[in-house]
């Protein structure tokens, strides 16, 4: 009994510890963003004479800085053109992925496993290798640079390695064939098989691939800023090229503008948090 | 499924995302090793087939080697702390205590933003908000800027990178250890003189696969840094922290030898392919079969 | 919940930052001085009653494009945009080169994407590495006589536009000064390095501890600072282009190169009283600006595309600021000492491959309304806030800076001299000049690594 109760105090203490310690590490974590927050109410001059000060400033605090930030990136029209863009990618990528990844799961012949070893191999391509090229094929060659299409078009191309690779695991790991083949049995095609059968039960690792690629797409700079030129077709993340200067940035803006931009996809998150953990929690283990 | 069906599945499941995948990433690819061969500047309409010379010449910039040493020290460093780092986060998220999901939130969101803004707001940190502190507490560690020593820089780059890295690791991680049953993580938990043992004999093994996946994962990004390295540093101090993924964009617009830059990346692909090529098969080779 | 509140938490931070556009110029924490009334910039009022330019009726609906890499005046330049538009019919979107890109590499992206801009803002060796393949000769356009002294040639034929003229050396801020020392301050005074010195040792010894601020960014360290050396050969564009020749060339010792000693020697006249001596390599670009602008520092190494950053640091355009030169040595009649550096920086380029005849008619237009109309040379001037490189041109800048160097244009005061050195010149040798400011290295070691840049040249 007496070692028990010994046993169960250095448990209690090691809990105490464990958390102590994983708060300091939080607040560190979550220490760049109060910056944000604090800084996004400042004016200029607070910001650089005393970036932590919160309340004694000498200009004060306002949010000038949203209203400005808002205005100048004609807020609306580009979260529509982000919207546009990262729905629809989303939803192709999604959608291929998990096929492509349950063919390359269930035919294990040699066209599925170059494609995979392809797949996985492209990962570690760098994009500055092949943003030149990307854009004299996709811009001199064929002339379809400027559209919104063009984007979604490539901002799938370019997730699908990594979804199709989180999905191949998935599945490998926790679809029992049996399933299927009892559904064939039962004279299902596999198009239907796929659909009424598998596709459901992808539903935890879906929900992981949709944050993650929604929020890639949603903060992605390079690719559309070599996609889009016309400023009607700008998204959040272009949008906000004018708070920087060629010799210095505006950074109450920036800040705002990030803020404005990071919102959206924070709500998103937070909605879909408890299906991305057990998404992730049944996915990637095996 | 049997073969017969073969051709009219693969059409009807694999061809669409391998369309995009293929004309997205593998035909700039392909056209990319091309442009190697060639002396091309990036805009001139005139490309003249030069051979293996961009490939000489790479031998010969020796500011690219460097780069590349640079690189696997950061590397190395990133990969180290990352997965430790997440690995022991993960394990204290597991344990039931208090708001976990909080934390596991918490600790994704440096992913919500994008790399060249996120190193726009920690070159504020390091440069005024760390010198700020320094000035009211005296404290020498933030004296002078971090940004402005090649060693602190170099640090800071880490430390950016753990950051920024480690809270998709954790989830990973988290979700490996959910993945493991009761019995072992009870038998895990540190408290008896034996516990460092138990993790090291009975979870570890268990957990390979999510080692597998991060381990991947940290190394490709690791080695492909870009975003981080341009707007927290921009190889400043005195271009001591230009990892090679930065020297090779400088050397393709800023020195304007595309070819050369070219032949640089593609040196720099088949060098990480090799590598985490390696580290999958070694720690898939770990895994346990449960 | 947890998550609940979370929510809960965002909804209300969502609606807290979309509201804020009633709330805007509301103010609250604890502020020490809220109200400035400077920090309203005035624009300058544009005459837009007379307009004797003629506009060619053929170009109207034609639309081009204008690729701008000179950030801080793309709103400006949508403006004349506006304007040019509501008189001649053409359209002219100005595209700006985004964060994270350079004009360079933005030029490439869109030469690959079959979409070139019509016309570009460019720096003179972007111009002259395109020129000849890609740009429209413009040696025939009305303009060039105007310019005279200010065009970049490639084998003998004009590819651009030259759009203002930027000058650089120590700026000062009088006010400072003089109420540090409690006399009037004369810049004609100080005349050579070592009355420099020892001007500033007077501001130290008067209680003003660092009175100098120096960038320690490489295009400023690099371009600015170092190409000194091939400037101030002998105060023109062809002697720079001469001694860099022979520098590529292997003919030159830098060892004996006297401008590179000098050189040196006035980089560590700056480098002592740097007020960010003990962390050089820490200095921010914003801070230098307040210092100066609020009289903890009297001087600044920059040029005249400073003043955005001054008048938003409070600097007024009543404000008595101005140039010194780069002093190099103690010999008063070397023309360093008297003259500041002053030459056309960024250029415009027509696409002379891609673009129909009629959009290059519409670009050329563009550009004549720019130099003729009065309009066109008010805004350049005033909305813009440029120094014309165009003698018909009128119109005086307004701000302090722009205007000391249109002054001291007009009263020879100023060489032009730009150096073209190969592009990645300010960021390789930007980095040795780093190492050198921050202590790193000594006089031999940064003199060595030029040497080498310039042998990996050949």
């Amino acid at each position: 009994m007496k070692q028990t109760s010994v046993g169960g105090n250095k448990k209690k203490l090691a809990n105490i510890l464990s958390m102590v310690v994983l708060i300091i590490i939080f607040i560190a974590y979550m220490f760049p963003f109060l910056m944000v927050v604090i800084n996004s109410l400042k004016q200029k001059r607070d910001i650089i004479k005393s970036p932590f000060s919160w309340l004694f400033t000498i200009k004060g605090l306002s949010f000038d800085n949203f209203v400005k930030a808002f205005t100048q990136m004609d807020f609306l029209n580009a979260f529509k053109n982000s919207l546009i863009v990262t729905v629809s990618a989303t939803v192709l990528v999604t959608l291929f992925a998990a096929m492509l990844a349950y063919y390359v799961v269930r035919h294990k012949n040699w066209v599925s496993k170059i494609v995979f070893a392809l797949m996985v191999a492209s990962m570690i391509i760098p994009f500055q290798a092949i943003m030149i090229p990307l854009v004299n094929i996709y811009g001199g060659m064929l002339n379809i640079l400027n559209h919104r299409l063009t984007l979604i078009f490539m901002h799938t191309g370019f997730s699908m390695a990594m979804s199709v690779f989180m999905f191949h695991g998935f599945i490998n790991g926790n679809i029992p064939i049996a399933l299927e083949e009892a559904a064939y049995i039962d004279g299902c095609t596999h198009f239907q098989t796929f659909f009424k059968i598998v596709f459901p039960l992808l539903k935890p690792i879906i929900s992981t691939m949709v944050i993650l690629n929604a929020m890639a797409f949603w903060n992605d700079f390079l690719l559309p800023s070599l996609v889009l030129t016309d400023k009607e077709l700008l998204t959040l993340p272009l949008s906000t090229y004018s708070f920087y200067g060629t010799y210095s940035a505006d950074y109450g803006t920036i800040m705002a503008g990030l803020l404005l931009c990071v919102v959206p996809i924070l709500i998103l998150y937070v909605v879909l948090q408890k299906q991305i953990i057990n998404g992730v929690v049944a996915g990637a283990v095996k | 499924m049997k073969s017969k069906s073969n051709g009219k599945d693969f059409c009807i499941f694999a061809l669409p995302g391998l369309f995009c995948f293929v004309a997205v990433v593998i035909i700039p690819f392909v056209y990319g090793v091309y442009l190697t061969l060639t002396d091309w500047d990036g805009v001139s309409s005139v490309k003249n087939f030069v051979g293996l010379a961009n490939f000489v010449g790479v031998g010969k910039d020796s500011q690219f080697w460097m780069s590349l040493l640079l690189t696997f020290k950061y590397v190395v460093f990133v990969v180290v702390i990352v997965n430790v780092l997440a690995f022991a986060i993960a394990y204290l998220l597991t344990r039931g205590m208090k708001g976990q999901n909080f934390f596991r939130a918490g600790f994704f969101t440096p992913n919500l933003i994008g790399g060249i803004v996120l190193g726009y707001i920690w070159q504020f940190v390091f440069s005024r908000v760390f010198v700020n502190i320094g000035e009211s507490t005296g404290w020498s560690l933030f004296e002078v800027s971090w940004l402005s020593d090649p060693t602190k820089a170099f640090a800071a780059l880490v430390l950016v990178s753990v950051w920024q890295l480690s809270g998709y690791m954790i989830l990973i991680y988290v979700a490996g250890f959910m993945g493991l049953n009761e019995d072992v993580m009870e038998a895990a938990s540190i408290d008896g003189a034996s516990g460092w043992r138990k993790m090291r004999s009975i979870v570890l093994p268990l957990m390979m696969s999510s080692v597998t996946i991060c381990l991947f994962l940290t190394l490709s990004r690791a080695f492909m840094v870009y975003d981080v390295n341009l707007s927290l540093t921009a190889g400043a101090p005195y271009g001591t922290t230009e990892m090679a993924a930065m020297h090779v964009y400088e050397k393709a617009f800023t020195s304007r030898q595309f070819g050369l830059g070219q032949a640089e990346a593609l040196i720099l692909f088949v060098i990480v392919a090799c590598i985490s090529g390696l580290q999958v098969y070694l720690t898939k080779k770990k895994e346990v079969q449960a | 919940m947890m998550r609940k509140k979370v929510v809960k938490s965002l909804c209300l931070m969502l609606i807290l930052a979309l509201t804020s556009s009633m709330l805007g110029g509301c103010r609250f924490g604890f502020a020490s001085d809220p109200d400035d009334p400077d920090e309203e910039v005035k624009e300058e009022p544009i005459d837009t009653s007379v307009d004797t330019f003629e506009y060619d009726d053929s170009l109207e609906g034609t639309s081009i494009t204008l690729l701008n890499s000179k950030a801080e005046i793309q709103v400006a330049l949508e403006k004349m945009s506006v304007e040019f538009e509501s008189r001649s019919g053409i359209h002219v979107e100005v595209m700006p080169v985004t964060d994270g890109d350079s004009p360079y590499t933005k030029v490439v992206s869109l030469y690959n994407s079959g979409n070139p801009p019509t016309m570009a803002i460019l720096d003179t060796t972007d111009v002259i590495a395109l020129a000849e393949e890609k740009a429209e000769d413009l040696s025939a356009e009305d303009w060039i006589s105007e310019a005279e002294g200010y065009l970049t040639e490639v084998n003998g034929k004009v590819y651009s536009f030259p759009l203002c003229i930027e000058g650089r050396g120590i700026i000062y801020n009088k006010a400072a000064i003089e109420e540090t020392l409690g006399e009037t301050f004369d810049p004609k005074s100080v005349r050579t390095l070592g009355e420099f010195e020892e001007f500033l040792n007077r501001l130290v010894e008067a209680g003003m501890e660092k009175p100098l601020s120096l960038a320690k960014e490489d295009w400023s360290l690099g371009a600015h600072h170092l190409q000194f050396i091939y400037e101030t050969y002998d105060g023109t564009s062809e002697g720079a282009q001469d001694v860099i020749e022979k520098i590529k060339a292997g003919k030159m010792d830098l060892a004996s190169y006297d401008r590179l000693g000098e050189f040196v020697d006035a980089f560590d006249v700056l480098k002592e009283y740097n007020v960010a001596k003990g962390d050089p390599l820490g200095a921010d670009y914003d801070e230098m600006a307040i210092d100066l602008a609020d009289g903890k520092t009297a001087f600044w190494f920059n040029g005249n595309w400073a003043w955005p950053n001054l008048s938003e640091a409070g600097a007024n355009n009543e404000d008595a600021y101005g140039f010194l030169p780069y002093f190099m040595n103690d010999d008063e009649d070397d023309f360093v000492n008297q003259k500041i550096q002053a030459s056309p920086s960024k250029q415009v380029m027509i696409d002379g491959q891609m673009s129909s005849e009629k959009e290059k008619a519409a670009a050329k237009e563009f550009m004549n309304w720019i130099v003729y109309s009065e309009i066109g040379q008010q805004m350049l001037v005033k909305t813009c806030n440029i120094i014309p490189p165009f003698a018909n041109n009128p119109y005086e800048p307004s701000d302090p800076l722009s205007r000391d160097i249109y002054e001291k244009i007009h009263a020879d005061e100023t060489f032009n001299a730009s150096a073209i050195v190969p592009n990645d010149h300010w960021s390789i040798l930007g980095a040795a000049m780093q190492k050198y400011l921050a202590g790193r290295s000594d006089r031999d070691e940064l003199m060595d690594s030029i040497q080498q840049y310039w042998e990996e040249q050949k």
